[in-house]
């Protein structure tokens, strides 16, 4: 798998369509396991659409007693296992992003696992596939390197060269699973 | 007890040692010197004893790690903590009845699960309890008139049995029973995990699969041997008998390394009323930036210290954790970042300014003048120049 979610938090509308479309997904119970939030509502009506980062060295998985957070082949951090999980809470406190959530009533955690029967076999997560405003994509690993550039050539097509203490500023987020191998 | 530790290649290693040599003395004692042992259970006795070993090596590492350490001493702390003793009794006695002999939350999770588990959770208990029972003399019969039976416990005599009652047949037929109930649950759950498009997005057939066959080939070898020699008059039964000890041991061999090791680990469950949330969904550390209780103290400690240990930098530059933060939050400070609509005071939970200067939060809005580079001498230059030009 090459591909990578691509999210462009200023994009968002709002519509709340990939929480829906979550719900719907294979194994996810009716359950969304994404978050649509406002930044700050007394300010603006910015909203931003937050799935898991799939990190490399996941703390949910670090801090989990039971041992229970795996990580697939493809790097895919997946729901805490059913029969290990303890039901301690570990992982939504130790994530600094804040996703895992945890269902008091069945007692297991659930989070983002971008879709897994999906996007293991290269198709669009359930998120990706209906966001209107393309504020959430899933492309190949390239596409994004060229968004990125694009990004920042627009900045310069109005003047702005980003420096060395900045240039950050004007990336706007990528993240994804992405293997070295072309399998 | 250092020097003893020393002797030994490594701790995993001495601990292996001292559960086998548990083993052999509680033989020992059971059998009042081996006088009573059972040799056609010799085969099972040694597996056990290597499934002992296996079983010890994973519990040790398991222990090894961080976060599995760190909780569990906070749990053995407070279980000896006088002022805690009604909260650890009750989350004892909770634990024991609602997660793990009625195994209350999987029945939420459906009630064909729920089932399907309890079938094969109980039947295996019941199933484990006889074998070791037996393979290690810790239980016997003997037979103290022509119609009793008593049923002897580490040596010690305990009750007494009319050896053709209702309560004997049901005690003789322990092994059937509980084969039966792990027979139904397997097939219960193979069922599901081969028809259920749900189950298969995360299953894997060399963990998920493969021990329910493993269990599904010792239930149906054992209840064949009672076939056997009930119905076929004891056809082919030594055969059999080895292909059912075969299995077994296969299973023993696979339990500490493959999804059965789940078993040992669920009472770690207990450490959640004990040491971390005392009732289901009340919380009483509030969250640093919107003061809602999100967690407790306690375990927002242990998390800041497993994390710490394993080199995960999350403090801020207040000296706060981001798990000082709820979840919420912290997925607010995290956008907030990315699109640079913190506030120039640096103050990450303060109010919003959502212009930057970079990326316009609306149509409308203008850069601010500094965005377009124009560095500061021309700019002089021009408000020094004469109007006229």
């Amino acid at each position: 798998m090459n591909k990578i979610m691509y999210l462009e938090f200023e994009r968002c509308i709002g519509c709340r369509a990939c929480q829906a479309a979550c719900r719907e997904c294979g194994d996810h119970d009716a359950k969304e396991r994404n978050f649509v939030e406002y930044v700050d509502f007394t300010e603006s009506r910015q909203t931003f659409p937050m799935l898991c980062m799939q990190c490399k060295d996941p703390a949910c998985a670090r801090v989990c007693p039971a041992n229970a957070i795996q990580i697939t082949e493809e790097g895919v951090v997946l729901s805490a296992m059913e029969e290990k999980c303890i039901g301690c809470r570990n992982c939504t406190f130790g994530c600094p992003f804040g996703i895992p959530k945890f269902d008091f009533e069945t007692n297991k955690m659930y989070k983002c696992d971008m879709c897994y029967d999906r996007t293991r076999n290269d198709i669009a997560p359930m998120c990706a596939s209906v966001c209107p405003s393309d504020a959430i994509r899933f492309i190949d690993f390239e596409e994004m390197q060229q968004l990125r550039r694009k990004r920042t050539q627009m900045n310069l097509v109005e003047g702005k060269k980003p420096q060395e203490g900045n240039k950050w500023d004007y990336v706007p987020e990528f993240f994804g699973v992405y293997t070295d191998s072309q399998s | 007890m250092y020097k003893f530790e020393k002797s030994f290649y490594s701790k995993t290693s001495m601990y292996s040692f001292v559960a086998v040599m548990i083993l052999f003395f509680s033989m020992w004692f059971s059998t009042s010197n081996f006088v009573h042992i059972d040799m056609a259970l010799l085969g099972y006795a040694i597996s056990s004893a290597v499934f002992a070993i296996g079983l010890t090596i994973r519990m040790s590492f398991w222990m090894w790690r961080k976060a599995t350490n760190r909780v569990a001493k906070r749990s053995i702390g407070n279980l000896f903590t006088k002022e805690r003793m009604k909260r650890n009794g009750k989350a004892l006695v909770r634990t024991l009845i609602d997660n793990i002999i009625l195994q209350k939350f999987i029945f939420k999770r459906g009630l064909y699960r729920g089932i399907q588990h309890l079938m094969i959770s109980w039947g295996c208990i019941i199933s484990f309890g006889i074998t070791f029972g037996l393979t290690f003399g810790w239980m016997r019969f003997d037979l103290i008139d022509s119609e009793t039976y008593q049923i002897i416990v580490f040596d010690m005599p305990t009750i007494t049995m009319a050896a053709d009652g209702i309560f004997a047949e049901i005690v003789y037929n322990g092994l059937n029973i509980g084969a039966i109930m792990v027979l139904i649950g397997t097939g219960m759950a193979l069922y599901r995990r081969i028809t259920d498009y749900d189950v298969k997005v995360t299953q894997r057939f060399e963990f998920d699969i493969l021990p329910l066959i493993i269990l599904l080939a010792v239930t149906v070898t054992g209840l064949f041997l009672t076939i056997m020699y009930t119905f076929l008059g004891g056809w082919m039964h030594h055969y059999m008998s080895l292909i059912h000890q075969v299995t077994v041991i296969i299973m023993l061999m696979y339990f500490p390394f493959g999804k059965l090791f789940h078993v040992p680990i669920r009472p770690l469950a207990t450490a959640v009323p004990m040491s971390y949330q005392e009732v289901i969904k009340v919380d009483t550390k509030s969250c640093k930036s919107c003061g809602q209780p999100y967690s407790n103290d306690d375990q927002i400690a242990d998390v800041q210290a497993i994390l710490k240990s394993q080199n995960f930098d999350l403090q801020l530059a207040d000296g706060t954790y981001l798990s000082d933060y709820c979840t919420g939050c912290r997925r607010r400070m995290r956008a907030m970042k990315q699109m640079n609509l913190e506030s120039p005071q640096g103050n990450p939970y303060g109010p919003v300014n959502t212009n930057n200067g970079i990326h316009l939060s609306g149509f409308s809005k203008k850069r601010s003048e500094e965005f377009y580079g124009l560095d500061q001498d021309a700019k002089e230059e021009k408000i020094d120049e004469p109007i006229s030009r």
